[in-house]
This record gives C-alpha cells, sequence and structure tokens, in this order.
C-alpha cells in the first residue's frame, strides 16, 4: 500500500522537479559558467583581445632579484615563489584546522544533544562579525605590543614577536575558516552507527584502534569536504597576509588583487585561471585516492 | 561440565532507581546454547552487553573462568558479539571484515586468509569475499556478522536478537543453522530473544526474564512442561490458567470439579494456580466430560484449529484437529498429566482467561515491542 503511494508520487514529481530546476539551471549559468569563460578568455588574450599565451607565460617565466640575508641578490622565479607560498601556508592551515577541528567534531557528535547545539553555536559566533573586524582584532591581540605580549609581560613571561611571521598569518587563516572544518566533520560523525564503535571494541580494538581502524575511514568524506572548504578559500586568501604579515608575505591572493588594481585585467586573470586549473587537478587526485578507500572494495 | 561464565547477584539500573537487572545470578557452562528469553525491557540485553563489556554492573560480579573480569575492557575479552542489526562495517568487503580481528591480532597473511575463508565456507558465503557488505541481502549480512565474530574462536558468542529482521522462512532457516554452527565450533552461545519459539527450539538452556529478574532456569521441555509461575506459563506457548485448590497429593479441584493430578506436597488446602495446555485437553460428548461447555469461536490455523469454549463463564482455549462448530456444547476430558500445578505467586491474578484473546492483537504488539527494544 505505501509502496504504492510513494512511487506514484515520486513520478508525478519528475516533471515539477525540472521545472524547479530550470531558474536554478539559468542562475548556474549567468554566474558561475559564464564568469568562469570571462575568466579564461580574459586570460588568453591580450589588451587588443587578441589570442596569446604571453600571460600564461609571464607567470611560469618572470624573474626578480631579492636580497637573501647574507646581503647578496638572487634571482627568482616572482610568480611561482609567490604561488609556492601561497599552497604551503593554506596547507600548513588546512593540517591545523583538521587536527583542531576533528577530536572537537568528534567530542560534539557523542555529546548530549544539548550540549552539541551549545557548541555549534560557539563555532559559528565568530562568523557573525565581518571578517575585517576579526582580522583587525587579531591584529591588536598578536602586536609586539598588543594583548598577548601584554598578558605575557604581566606574567612575567618574555614577549613573542609574532605579527609579520608566517605564523601569525596561518593563526588568521585557521581562525577564519575553523568552522568550516568542523561542520563537515561534525555532521558525517554524529551520522555515524555507535554501534560500529562498539563491534570494534567487541572484535579486539583498543580506544586507538577503533579510531584508526573504524572512525576515521569512516570520516574521509567529512574529511575531504572539510580539507576543500579550508584549502582553496587559503589558498586565494590576500587580506589577511597583508594584515598579519605585515605585507611581507605576498600571496597569490595579493598578486591578482594588485594586478586587479594596477588595471592589468588580463594577467590577473592568467593568474585566477592557473591557480583554478592546480585546485581542479589537487581535488581529482584526492577524490580518487580517497574514493577507493571509501569504497571499500580493492 | 565445565562453568565458563558466573553471574553473582547482579544488579544494574540506569537512572539510579529502577533496576533494569535486579539481583541476578547465573550459570553459563561450556559448550552450551543459552537463551535469554523475555518481553521487552526486561533486563536481557542489558545481560548480554555486560557480559560483552559495554556496561558495568552497579554490584555484583561478573566471573570468567574463574577470573573477575567487571571492569575488563571488550577488547580484552574473550567475547564476541553478534549485534541486533549486524554493525558490519561498511568501508570493508565481506573479507575485511571477517579478517578485522585477525588484523587486530597482527596474524600473518596466510594465516588470516586461511581462517577467514574456512569461516566463510562455514556460514555458506564463499566466493562472497571481495562483494561490499552493503550490496548483501539481510540474511548474508547475518552470515558475515557470524562469520565475524566466531573467526577469532572466542569462548563465548553472544546473540543479540540476531534473526530479529529476517523474514519468517530464512529465520527459521538461521536458527537450524545457528544451531549446527553451535554444535560444529564447540562455543558457547548466548542468545537473546522475544519470540518463545525460537528459543525452544534452539536452546540447550532457557533463562526465563521479566523485570529484571531471572523466573526459571530449564531446558526447553522444563519450562514448557513445568512452568515454575504463572508468567512463565503464560510467556511460553498458550496457557489455560484457573484457580485451584489442592485437596491432596495428586488431587486438585477447580471449576467446581475434582481431578486426578500428578502433582505432591502442597500443603492440605493450599490455593494455586493450575495451568493446562490447549493441546492437551481432549474433547469427548457431553455426557462424558468431566467439565463441558459452549464453543464460542473457531479458528483454523492449518495444522488444528483453535477453539475458544465458555465453561462456566471461563473461556478456555484448546487445540484440536476434530472440527466443532460455534454454538456446539461439548464435552472436555483432562487427562492427570495435561495438569500442571503451580504456586500461587505475584502474578497469578494477572492472566486471565482468552474471553479478549486475539491473534491479531498479539502480533501487532509484538512489532511495537520489537521497535521498543531499539
Amino acid at each position: 500500500m505505501t509502496n504504492k503511494k510513494t512511487r506514484r508520487e515520486g513520478r508525478v514529481a519528475k516533471t515539477s522537479y525540472y521545472a524547479t530546476l530550470g531558474p536554478y539551471s539559468l542562475w548556474a549559468m549567468f554566474f558561475i559558467l559564464v564568469p568562469l569563460v570571462f575568466v579564461a578568455y580574459y586570460a588568453f588574450t591580450d589588451n587588443n583581445f587578441n589570442f596569446t599565451l604571453e600571460h600564461i607565460q609571464r607567470f611560469f617565466t618572470a624573474t626578480s632579484q631579492v636580497i637573501q640575508s647574507d646581503g647578496s641578490s638572487k634571482e627568482v622565479y616572482t610568480y611561482l615563489v609567490i604561488f609556492w607560498r601561497s599552497l604551503k601556508l593554506a596547507v600548513i592551515s588546512t593540517v591545523v584546522c583538521l587536527v583542531l577541528a576533528y577530536p572537537l567534531a568528534y567530542i560534539m557528535a557523542r555529546a548530549e544533544p544539548k550540549v552539541q547545539k551549545t557548541f555549534m553555536t560557539i563555532i559559528m559566533i565568530p562568523m557573525w562579525m565581518n571578517f575585517l573586524i576579526r582580522t583587525y582584532a587579531w591584529m591588536t591581540i598578536l602586536q609586539d605590543t598588543g594583548i598577548l605580549n601584554n598578558f605575557l609581560t604581566f606574567f612575567h613571561l618574555p614577549g613573542v614577536h609574532i605579527i609579520g611571521t608566517e605564523a601569525a598569518v596561518v593563526i588568521g587563516m585557521v581562525y577564519d575558516y575553523l568552522p568550516y572544518m568542523v561542520l563537515p566533520l561534525y555532521s558525517i560523525m554524529a551520522k555515524m552507527d555507535v554501534k560500529l564503535i562498539e563491534a570494534a571494541r567487541d572484535l579486539g580494538c583498543n580506544g586507538f584502534g577503533v579510531l584508526r581502524r573504524v572512525i576515521w575511514p569512516l570520516s574521509l568524506p567529512g574529511v575531504i569536504n572539510g580539507v576543500t572548504m579550508v584549502l582553496i578559500p587559503s589558498v586565494s586568501t590576500f587580506y589577511i597576509s597583508q594584515k598579519l604579515g605585515d605585507g611581507k608575505f605576498f600571496l597569490i591572493g595579493d598578486a591578482i588583487e594588485s594586478q586587479y588594481v594596477a588595471n592589468n585585467l588580463h594577467f590577473a586573470a592568467a593568474m585566477a585561471f592557473i591557480l583554478m586549473v592546480v585546485l581542479l587537478v589537487c581535488m581529482g587526485v584526492m577524490q580518487v585516492l580517497t574514493a577507493r578507500h571509501v569504497e571499500g572494495g580493492k | 561440565m565445565k562453568k565458563i561464565i558466573e553471574l553473582k547477584n547482579i544488579t544494574k539500573s540506569f537512572d539510579g532507581e529502577t533496576p533494569v537487572l535486579d539481583n541476578i545470578n547465573l550459570d553459563i557452562y561450556d559448550n552450551e546454547f543459552l537463551t535469554l528469553l523475555g518481553p521487552s525491557g526486561c533486563g536481557k540485553t542489558t545481560l548480554l552487553r555486560l557480559i560483552g563489556g559495554f556496561e558495568t554492573p552497579d554490584s555484583g560480579d561478573i566471573i570468567f573462568l574463574g577470573d573477575r573480569i567487571n571492569d575488563v575492557p571488550p577488547y580484552k575479552r574473550n567475547v564476541n558479539t553478534v549485534f541486533q542489526k549486524y554493525a558490519l562495517f561498511p568501508h570493508l568487503n565481506v573479507f575485511d571484515n571477517v579478517a578485522f580481528p585477525l588484523r587486530e591480532k597482527k596474524l600473518p597473511k596466510e594465516e588470516i586468509e586461511e581462517k577467514v575463508l574456512e569461516m566463510l565456507s562455514l556460514v555458506a558465503l564463499k566466493g562472497f569475499e571481495k562483494r561490499s557488505v552493503t550490496r548483501l541481502s539481510g540474511g548474508q549480512q547475518q552470515r558475515v556478522a557470524i562469520a565475524r565474530a566466531l573467526v577469532a574462536h572466542p569462548k563465548v558468542l553472544l546473540l543479540d536478537e540476531p534473526l530479529g529482521a529476517l523474514d519468517l522462512k530464512l529465520r527459521k532457516d538461521m536458527q537450524v543453522e545457528l544451531k549446527k554452527i553451535q554444535k560444529q565450533t564447540g562455543i558457547t552461545f548466548i542468545f537473546v530473544t522475544h519470540d518463545q519459539e525460537e528459543a525452544l527450539s534452539m536452546s540447550d538452556t532457557v533463562v526465563v526474564m521479566s523485570e529484571g529478574k531471572i523466573h526459571q532456569v530449564g531446558t526447553s521441555v522444563d519450562i514448557y512442561n513445568e512452568p515454575v509461575n504463572a508468567f512463565v506459563a503464560d510467556f511460553i506457548g498458550e496457557s489455560n490458567i484457573l484457580d485451584g485448590v489442592m485437596l491432596e497429593d495428586y488431587k486438585v479441584r477447580f471449576s467446581g470439579q475434582t481431578f486426578q493430578c500428578l502433582d505432591k506436597e502442597f500443603m492440605k488446602n493450599e490455593p494455586v494456580d493450575v495451568v493446562v495446555r490447549p493441546e492437551d485437553v481432549d474433547i469427548v460428548p457431553v455426557e462424558q466430560g468431566q467439565l463441558t461447555g459452549v464453543v464460542t469461536s473457531v479458528t483454523f490455523l492449518g495444522v488444528h484449529y483453535e477453539i475458544i469454549v465458555d465453561v462456566n463463564g471461563f473461556k478456555w482455549m484448546i487445540q484440536t484437529t476434530d472440527f466443532v462448530d460455534v454454538d456446539e456444547r461439548i464435552g472436555i476430558e483432562l487427562e492427570p498429566d495435561a495438569i500442571h500445578i503451580m504456586k500461587k505467586s505475584e502474578y497469578s491474578n494477572l492472566y486471565g482467561d482468552y474471553s479478549s484473546f486475539s491473534n491479531e492483537l498479539d502480533e501487532l504488539s509484538e512489532v511495537e515491542e520489537e521497535d521498543e527494544d531499539e
């Protein structure tokens, strides 16, 4: 009885399903697909809109002189260095986010419903505040005469110099992007069957064994989602590095911004395009590597 | 026979007030198929979880081969569990699920392969090694769960209503198969169920529980033929439970008549509960009957008819292969061995006659029970 009913409802829904899909398809086309095509178009054309590989080439070949610590200067590939630095900081931030978020998500998922809600609110609250305000707040905290150092001095501890270092940039990124790591992990762990954990303990696993052999592999889809949602914005971040890095760590996001501000749209588009391709390839590789694991079959 | 598990004065409560288990004492022997039987909420699953190590008793001791194991974590106990909904690892295929406990023990690869394949052939799943467990039928998942729990050769296998999710036919097959596996492996099985038929057909020993207490421990035949109180008599099979008075040894009076019976050692004129199983009642012509009554309903059940007979206002259930008609007046005869006498207990007046009996209602309440167990 009930079976038949749901099946019939499902069929009726099919036409209206496509009807409701319509506006979203249009939206996706005009605001996602078309801009992407424009980015690619700008990336491969010069100021007169003739086809050229000049901008792509410039990204890979442009060089500049940097002064090393011993005073001698050295020639480096400008944009490759910037890109590598962006990637490095983004990966560090993502790993830190994962390490912080994973236990937190697990504790949240196993807590009482009321505690879960409280945790959730606490994690969301920073997201209600403006991104600029948050970054400025971190500046005040981390400055050499900032809150952190005042606090340390008060307890007669040696002060620390953080502002203007890579550590400061990582702290800023972790703070901003942590919720995007916690939420997907939490949602997948909340769905996990407690009986599976009991079964693993029953079959000889101690606490670490349960984590390694059951919880971690089952949470991988959440890990991938979280990593994607943190890695991508942190690779292309630009404001945090300017403020917390004292402008010393020019990142790919900053490079794109400065080219854009200098009205050099084609080169900005070329950099954005390369960044996009690299990220797509990274994500694709990660999906393939973990999909096999999640499927279970070898 | 060797005692493998001893439960001594086990008490457990989840809210600190109502006991889920109330002073449980039970010995479990080597190579035994023991069933914990009772309605939902009787504490049978909690008792199983105590033995598995997932709960600790508030007081009392769990003795495993002479050692107290109250605080030993599950992974150090030589006991494995087949969970109610199987709890197979969805990220592993059939082979890896079964190999799971062996890999934890870091056995050599060849040995793992050998043992897993041996187990899979025991549960008739050879050739399914590479299959994902999410693509198996309920019965096949059940077999994987059993193989996984048995592969490390535990001393005791705990089964928590493992057949509950299977349809009737498959359930019957698995009952036979489980029994066979138990005989083959010689491992003690502790089986939890609320299905009395399942319990009777599979077990060496049946433990009947309700409200956190053990009522009776015995073989299937003992439990069925010699129930200790009205609860057990009512829960196991169908029973006509009547108020009676024990006049003297071998002589009991109920329904206004005096009957010969096989029970003795009661006080003179002691009030008792009298149990008569529906299949032990003989239908005879009215003039030969010790009791007479009017048939009020007849249900054909294939093997036999189930009829309800009104004898002076008390409705008896009788199972017979002879056809009788509704409103027919019939005689009833009871052989001495059809009558079982029980001492009065707190359950004596809870189970009346069959005046409100309905098969349909019975099935409905059973489905609800299964949901409650979740």
